[in-house]
């Protein structure tokens, strides 16, 4: 893909809403401290069975969501979890990017995720399990994802376009890119990428789990060491609560008063391995990679700060930083979010954005937790504490199953 | 039951929907819509009312009824005949 606008596609806001705190103040000194969330989830619906036979599976829950003011109770109240969580995050978003000041028609909304909402359909489905003839007539509407578009385009008066994009673990950042896609064409002036909170049931969770892919058998009693991103001892991804908005515009459409940018995007890629499986592919992450830079025009020696997918998966850590290094991406920083967050799926790629750009803006960079032993001790890795580090390009990958890979490189926006 | 315990299930019902109801003292000639019921809230209460009463009936035959009087009258009459 070429791009001749490269120098002109920044990003304006930013809202996020995870285990460790709501709001970009929170979740970026959370982030700094290393302040995790891990636990047995409590969240009803997330585990099964009664003691001893009862699962246990571990993750970072949302303690309790803030509600703005302006945010109508009549549409929280009929609002699933996963809704709510978008609806209190792109507040955030909306605000920081002064969206108000925008015609309605020019804006567009792209919600990242498929299937984001299991827990609440298993919960209205054990609910009514022997009375479904009075199952409510809401559930019609609400049990699509595509009820959060409503949601959020009712809420904020969105009057673009509003529509759901699926590509698993990816599909957060799959949701940036199409966001690109849609101001870089012309269709809106701004357009809002939101990773989706993606709300597991037990049922996912224990699928997950048998298919090798969610931790942890190792850890089961000390959840606080459970999730290990790149480390030896890792055995799985933990899930994290999480979800995240970004707002992307052209420069040269920014018609109201100066908004400050987050970082310019300059490049990105998207690609399949042409693999329906879990299994991650290098050859697949390497392309996405090079592409990205090649659109980016830069070379692999200027990023110096990597946002990988990182979930403490047994094969997808390794192969992940085999790409790196294939890419000749040895050198630059590079730290693992999820360790602090635990796995997001939907919502990762546009929550890593953020970690990304917080870092950027704060010029220091999280640390990894867990990180006692890393795969490859040879990388650059941030690990038990911060450390000052002035981002100027930066590069993020997400990774899903079914095979699909995508990269973003972001330029700090006075480079 | 009589048409005022069946009035009195839909007006539970609506404020269990409508919280900002909890405190409206609720008329017979009063139609849901004018109390901020949109159609989804609507069909959630009159389904919520059918399970109450333990009837099964389409929504499609209460379609008639113009505020919640009218309402709690075609669902006594339906309880009669059930």
């Amino acid at each position: 893909m070429q791009n001749c606008n490269q120098a002109e596609l920044l990003i304006t806001g930013i809202g996020v809403t995870s285990a460790i705190g709501q709001g970009k103040t929170a979740f970026s000194s959370a982030l700094m401290a290393g302040q995790h969330a891990f636990g047995v989830m409590q969240r009803p619906g997330r585990q099964y069975g009664t003691p001893p036979g009862a699962s246990a599976f571990l993750g970072a829950e949302i303690p309790a969501l803030i509600y703005p003011e302006s945010l109508s109770k009549a549409l929280l109240r009929t609002a699933s979890f996963s809704a709510q969580a978008a609806l209190v995050t792109l507040h955030e978003a909306w605000e920081d990017a002064k969206l108000a000041a925008l015609e309605p028609e020019r804006i567009g909304l792209v919600v990242g995720g498929s299937n984001f909402q299991q827990r609440e359909l298993v919960q209205c489905h054990e609910s009514y399990r022997d009375r479904a003839c009075f199952v409510r007539p809401s559930y019609g509407l609400t049990f699509m994802d595509s009820d959060v578009c409503g949601l959020c385009s009712e809420q904020f008066g969105i009057r673009g376009f509003a529509y759901t994009t699926g590509g698993a673990s990816a599909s957060g950042q799959l949701a940036i890119l199409q966001a690109i896609q849609a101001v870089q064409s012309g269709q809106v002036d701004a357009c809002i990428a939101m990773g989706a909170l993606m709300d597991l049931s037990y049922w996912e969770c224990q699928s997950l789990r048998s298919l090798g892919a969610m931790g942890s058998d190792r850890y089961a009693n000390e959840p606080a060491q459970a999730c290990r991103p790149f480390d030896r001892r890792r055995d799985g991804f933990i899930f994290g609560e999480s979800c995240g908005v970004v707002v992307i515009e052209r420069a040269a459409s920014m018609m109201r008063p100066a908004v400050p940018s987050y970082a310019r995007l300059t490049g990105w890629a998207v690609g399949m391995d042409g693999n329906r499986n879990a299994d991650p592919s290098c050859a697949g992450e390497i392309r996405v990679i090079q592409k990205a830079l090649q659109q980016a025009r830069i070379s692999a020696q200027a990023i110096d700060y990597i946002n990988p997918h990182g979930t403490g998966s047994i094969i997808g850590d390794e192969t992940e930083l085999s790409a790196i290094r294939h890419c000749g991406l040895a050198h630059a920083h590079i730290n693992a979010s999820k360790s602090i967050l635990g796995h997001g799926l939907s919502a990762a790629g546009t929550v890593e954005v953020i970690a990304t750009l917080l870092q950027m803006q704060a010029s220091r960079l999280h640390p990894s937790l867990n990180l006692d032993d890393p795969i490859e001790p040879s990388l650059n890795w941030v690990r038990e504490r911060a450390v000052a580090h002035r981002i100027n390009n930066a590069l993020t990958l997400s990774i899903g199953f079914g095979g699909i890979n995508t990269a973003l490189c972001l330029q700090h926006d006075a480079e | 039951m009589n048409k005022d315990d069946v009035f009195n299930i839909i007006a539970n019902h609506s404020r269990e929907i409508i919280p900002a109801l909890a405190a409206h003292p609720f008329q017979w000639s009063d139609q849901l819509a004018e109390l901020g019921a949109n159609s989804m809230d609507r069909a959630d209460i009159i389904m919520m009312t059918l399970e109450s009463l333990a009837l099964r009936i389409p929504l499609t035959a209460l379609a008639n009824a113009k505020n919640i009087g009218e309402l709690a009258d075609l669902l006594h009459a339906k309880l009669q005949s059930s």
